[in-house]
């Protein structure tokens, strides 16, 4: 069971303020503050000159002079370190974002058999969910770890299964073939259909509240996934062809590579979210009261839509605050990547301690980096769950 | 034994199976579960005992079985247990071992039954079993050997840095807790604020990083800090700012009067916190600090990667003797049981604290 962050407002402050703008104390506790913090400096200080190293940030922009095995951005072991933080940074997303997916769908999967009418199917997921509960995130990672390493094949007799090739080094797809313009693309398309999309949302909103009219929304957001890219291909005259990975010899050529330590971070991760994902679920199901559906039952709404309109939203208001929870503690596990080593931030800022002996500013740059990361996913997640918790409030009116 | 009765037991079987076609969605749906649950079932009988190589057996044997390798769980357990302490010398670790299980027992009892003994008493008990852990695992006094803390290994270790650490972690949470809380002293209430949320914005993991590199380099020119204390600190620090949010929830969760009423007997801030608050406030907190300690003690796991030889440290050794083959789902199957048995008994405390704390709201309403 992971720990939870507060809900967002929940943190008032108390009755209100009274006495003069700085007090006797405020100053006794500021000073207290500043000599721990000297005491710390000084002994840091004389510490590292000791071992001839002097304190500061400048070893960012020196070499680091170790590879990293895969990489997002582009990096080699010429560049500085802080090309490689940012090197991690982006691997830390990308396996955030893919252990996120697995999460949601283990999650919703399991969150329905949980409250299902088979009672095996309950059973399962129960126990599932049970499992992972009772086990440490680091155990799972370390036995999936073993597994695809030991049980997959190696990279000669690689499994071919329909466009995935699959070894224990990595698991291959095809992918864009690599040409710039395909690569502009890619990154166009990711940031304009998202953008497009949260349009055309806003407008059929506004477009709702004040003619009460719907305007359809997920066929639109459907077909700009296809439009936006089409129109971008042709301006840019990109030439997408797809490359396909090919075995040759002692490596495959071709496609893109997930390195079996990213998919065994993804997957366990995904799994071990996933348990809560679905007891977050169950939770949020089996507390609307049956009395809702009966009374949707009555005025004749069908199951289908007795589920989208009368379930759904009231689940929604409960869920939202403890998934934001889980989305923030996914974020800060994939910091256990480092135990199977996958270049993520947490251990791109390791290898540069053993490298520089500069613990305390590496660890001040990552601490603040997962602490910015941790800030704004939530401020993200609490404005948009406020906002759903405020129409659906507005509706149900 | 007339037809009525089996005329009645043909009845509901004839209800039933209609009941299952009038839903074909849910009975396709206990159908493929029915069959996913009684393949993994038969996968791990089949794993532990129709495949499996017996314990007596020869362990060469393990190597062609597909089952589970008992020779290696009958060979091994010890090891992954106790690690790399002398063999001699291995009752120390399993002394400190029940000794710290039995006062996690104890106070999980206590919590449960909530028939607590005296509050210094439990300390002094806790205070004493630490110094007494740490005494029996070095070593060098009474005339035990000393032994290097290298080799401090496997369940003791596990166990030293998850309980040890969090006995100590809930003091500071409380009086973190009680900073945060208090408004009267705007600056302690902020550099408490900020400390808890920081803590709680980063992972564990640069914690554990900052107790083995930064922390050394903090003290004073000379002095050497082992890493087990080291990580001993940092996860204090750590766990304590969990454990203050789930104290402030209590107390927010408190009614005004109580400290209103406090104020008006003439009851100072100290007196109206340890008698009146607190009690209340820790009660109220229970189900939020045993969810805390349960995260807690799972996470304790990862100082693995600090290179700290905990209980998957050892599973990892001992399937990497070479004289042995591969057993490493064995290993990792008896760490793994270690987990779910002891927090299975965490999670019981937890669902009966949650259970007397609804029946107590429902009394009280």
């Amino acid at each position: 069971m992971d720990r939870k962050l507060p809900p967002p407002h929940a943190a008032h402050d108390g009755p209100p303020k009274t006495g003069p703008a700085v007090s006797l104390s405020d100053i006794g506790v500021g000073l207290a503050i500043l000599a721990a913090f000297a005491l710390v400096a000084f002994n840091v200080h004389s510490n590292m000159t000791a071992a001839g190293i002097q304190p500061g940030f400048g070893f960012l922009t020196q070499q680091a002079g170790f590879d990293l095995s895969e990489t997002l951005v582009p990096y080699g072991a010429s560049d500085s370190y802080l090309r490689a933080i940012l090197a991690g940074l982006a691997n830390t997303i990308a396996v955030a974002l893919a252990s996120l997916v697995i999460a949601c769908i283990a999650g919703l999967l399991l969150g329905l058999l949980s409250v299902s009418t088979a009672p095996l199917a309950r059973f399962f997921a129960l126990a599932y969910v049970e499992l992972f509960r009772n086990l440490p995130k680091i155990l799972v990672l370390l036995v999936i770890f073993i597994a695809a390493v030991n049980g997959l094949p190696a990279i000669r007799q690689a499994l071919v299964l329909g466009p995935f090739t699959i070894s224990n080094r990595a698991i291959y797809l095809p992918w864009l073939s690599d040409d710039p313009r395909n690569t502009t693309l890619l990154l166009a398309s990711l940031v304009l259909v998202p953008a497009f999309i949260w349009l055309w949302a806003g407008r059929a909103a506004r477009r709702q509240a004040l003619t009460g009219r719907r305007l359809p929304v997920l066929p639109v957001a459907f077909a700009l996934f296809i439009v936006v890219p089409g129109v971008l291909a042709t301006a840019l005259q990109a030439p997408l062809g797809l490359s396909w990975p090919t075995l040759e010899g002692f490596s495959v050529e071709g496609g893109i590579a997930l390195s079996i330590q990213f998919c065994t971070v993804a997957v366990a991760l995904g799994l071990y979210h996933g348990a809560q994902i679905a007891e977050v679920l169950r939770g949020g199901i089996e507390a609307v009261p049956s009395g809702q559906i009966e009374a949707a039952a009555a005025l004749g709404l069908r199951s289908g839509q007795t589920t989208r309109l009368v379930v759904v939203p009231q689940v929604l208001r409960t869920v939202v605050p403890p998934l934001n929870n889980q989305f923030a503690n996914l974020l800060k596990n994939t910091s256990i990547s480092i135990a199977v080593g996958y270049s993520d931030l947490m251990s791109v800022a390791g290898t540069a301690i053993n490298q520089t002996f500069r613990p305390l500013e590496t660890m001040l740059i990552t601490m603040s980096i997962y602490l910015l990361l941790c800030l704004v996913l939530t401020g993200v997640l609490n404005h948009w769950s406020a906002r759903i918790r405020a129409r659906e409030g507005r509706d149900g009116r | 034994m007339s037809g009525a009765t089996q005329s009645i037991g043909f009845g509901r079987l004839s209800a039933w199976l209609l009941r299952q076609l009038s839903r074909p969605g849910a009975s396709l749906l206990s159908l493929a579960s029915g069959g996913l649950v009684l393949t993994l079932l038969w996968a791990i009988a089949d794993w532990l005992v129709f495949s499996a190589v017996p314990p007596l057996a020869d362990p060469s044997a393990c190597v062609e079985a597909a089952g589970a390798c008992w020779p290696f769980w009958a060979e091994k357990s010890r090891f992954i247990l106790f690690g790399t302490y002398p063999f001699d010398e291995q009752w120390r670790p399993m002394l400190v071992s029940l000794l710290l299980i039995g006062l996690s027992i104890a106070t999980g009892q206590m919590a449960v039954s909530g028939r607590w003994l005296n509050i210094k008493l439990t300390a002094g008990l806790w205070l004493a079993g630490i110094a007494a852990s740490f005494a029996l695992m070095g070593g060098g006094i009474l005339g035990l050997v000393p032994v290097d803390a290298t080799r401090w290994n496997g369940l003791p270790i596990l166990l030293i840095l998850s309980t040890i650490a969090l006995a100590l972690a809930l003091p500071v949470g409380v009086l973190l807790a009680l900073a945060r809380y208090q408004t009267r002293h705007r600056l302690l209430h902020r550099a408490a604020g900020a400390y808890v949320e920081i803590m709680r914005g980063v992972p564990m993991v640069t914690l554990l990083f900052v107790g083995v590199f930064v922390l050394p380099l903090t003290l004073p020119k000379g002095t050497a800090i082992d890493p087990i204390i080291a990580v001993l600190i940092a996860l204090v620090f750590f766990h304590a700012a969990y454990f203050a949010e789930d104290v402030r929830s209590g107390l927010m969760a408190l009614p005004a009067g109580q400290h209103e009423a406090a104020s008006s007997l003439g009851l100072g801030f100290w007196q109206t916190a340890r008698l009146v608050l607190l009690p209340q406030a820790i009660e109220r907190a229970m189900p939020a600090l045993v969810n805390s300690t349960i995260g807690a003690y799972k996470d304790t796991s990862l100082v693995v990667i600090l290179g700290l030889h905990d209980l998957s440290a050892t599973a990892r050794m001992a399937f990497s003797d070479v004289a042995w083959g591969n057993q490493a789902l064995e290993a990792y199957v008896f760490v793994g049981v270690w987990f779910l048995i002891s927090c299975s008994y965490l999670s019981w405390i937890g669902r009966r604290l949650a259970a007397r704390a609804a029946k107590g709201r429902n009394r009280s309403a």
